[in-house]
């Protein structure tokens, strides 16, 4: 089949978009998918990670995927953050270096998004983020991961990718899983299948709310994020099947989409220019923590 | 009163990033016989260079659901933790604290905005 693909923002279109990619190649196996870029205008470097996700699942039906017609100027980004180069084009060298390389990684591949992390943070706004910023953040990075880790079951892995925007001083990370979702984690915890996408995505953002099954207690990591991302004036978006969320300007908003985007995606976008000092915010001693 | 037992955490998780539950699991499980044994337990994190909440509810945060609050206060410490570290870690007990005292229950709340129109 061909499918044209239009173009891709990083909000609630972008993934609704995404998502009905998946649906149209529902059902394709042992075939072919030609996607065409010929209608993309704009293609946000941080979405080749969920687009990742949606064409790996393809790519696990036994298809083959090709991608045919990228305009001159998206055909650069994708082929300078290595999109491009898991469906046969070169490389092109990221002579800025503003680019988080796309990767895929296994849920057991910790070790290597760590080393990605540490590579490509060096460098991204940082020395320009402050010393505070630039830890905290990473702090943040490892947790969505790990979520994914613990959470997704996701058996095609992790899709990491991002774009740091120096003039703007923003920094986008997409971390997309190609799982089972927030809403279907939370409808097994629960045992019901009347939880909606959305309102799986807001109790999963709620205080102390966990899936995680066993003795260990959790639901911080969303919450930290939350948290550091309305202090930094930053950006949060989660896209997962039904449901899309996004905290910007330290508003949060959730609507449903019409479209089913496969797995958990989490974008974060932080302001790379804050120079708050995150390290001095609590005043608490080893002897008092228990 | 004994002198107690220094785990390096940096030893233990085998380099400076605490970025996993699978790792913060390994750590649980060399400390609670320890502590089972009424041995004093001091966690060093000398070396460590990025603590996250997921490695520490492993950790430290499920220890609260086996040994009584005031027995983890006796028998446990830390040190050599960044400021922010120590933040996240008494977030990560004060939720454990909670989460055991008060296992949640499916919320009725939910009955307004569920619906399976997916």
């Amino acid at each position: 089949m061909i499918y044209y693909l239009p173009t891709i923002y990083s909000n609630q279109d972008g993934y609704e978009q995404l998502g009905a990619l998946a649906k149209a190649a529902q059902g394709l196996s042992a075939n072919r998918l030609e996607l065409s870029f010929s209608r993309v205008a704009f293609f946000d470097a941080n979405m080749a990670a969920p687009l990742g996700v949606v064409l790996s699942r393809i790519a696990n039906d036994l298809n083959a995927v090709e991608i045919v017609d990228v305009p001159v100027m998206v055909e650069r980004i994708l082929r300078k953050n290595g999109f491009l180069t898991h469906y046969g084009y070169q490389r092109l060298e990221d002579t800025n270096r503003t680019t988080m390389p796309f990767r895929r990684l296994q849920l057991s591949d910790e070790g290597l998004f760590a080393d990605y992390v540490n590579r490509q943070l060096r460098g991204k706004g940082i020395p320009r983020m402050s010393a505070g910023l630039g830890r905290v953040f990473k702090k943040k990075v490892f947790e969505v991961f790990q979520n994914a880790v613990i959470h997704s079951a996701s058996e095609l892995g992790v899709f990491v990718c991002g774009q740091f925007f120096p003039q703007k001083q923003r920094l986008d990370l997409t971390i997309a899983d190609a799982g089972i979702g927030i809403r279907d984690k939370v409808r097994q915890f629960f045992r019901t299948d009347k939880i909606s996408s959305v309102a799986a995505i807001r109790w999963a953002l709620q205080d102390q709310n966990t899936t995680k099954p066993g003795p260990q207690p959790g639901g911080l990591g969303l919450k930290f994020l939350h948290e550091f991302v309305c202090l930094n004036k930053g950006r949060i978006q989660i896209a997962s099947r039904f449901g899309f969320y996004e905290l910007n300007k330290g508003k949060d908003s959730f609507a449903k989409m019409d479209a089913d985007m496969p797995g958990t995606s989490v974008t974060i976008e932080i302001n790379t220019g804050d120079a708050a000092q995150y390290c001095l915010a609590s005043e608490v001693t080893p002897e008092s923590v228990f | 009163m004994s002198e107690p037992i220094t785990v390096k955490v940096f030893d233990i998780v085998g380099g400076p990033l605490c970025v996993s539950a699978e790792d913060g699991q390994r750590l649980h499980d060399k400390i609670v016989p320890l502590l089972r044994d009424g041995k004093k337990v001091e966690l060093s994190f000398e070396q460590v260079d990025t603590l996250i909440s997921a490695f520490l509810n492993a950790a430290i945060g499920q220890l609260y659901g086996e040994f009584p609050e005031d027995r983890i206060r006796e028998l446990l410490s830390v040190k050599d933790m960044e400021q922010d570290d120590l933040a996240i870690l008494q977030r990560v007990v004060e939720n454990a604290k909670t989460y055991f005292k008060e296992p949640k229950k499916f919320d009725q709340a939910w009955k307004e905005e569920v619906g399976d129109e997916e």
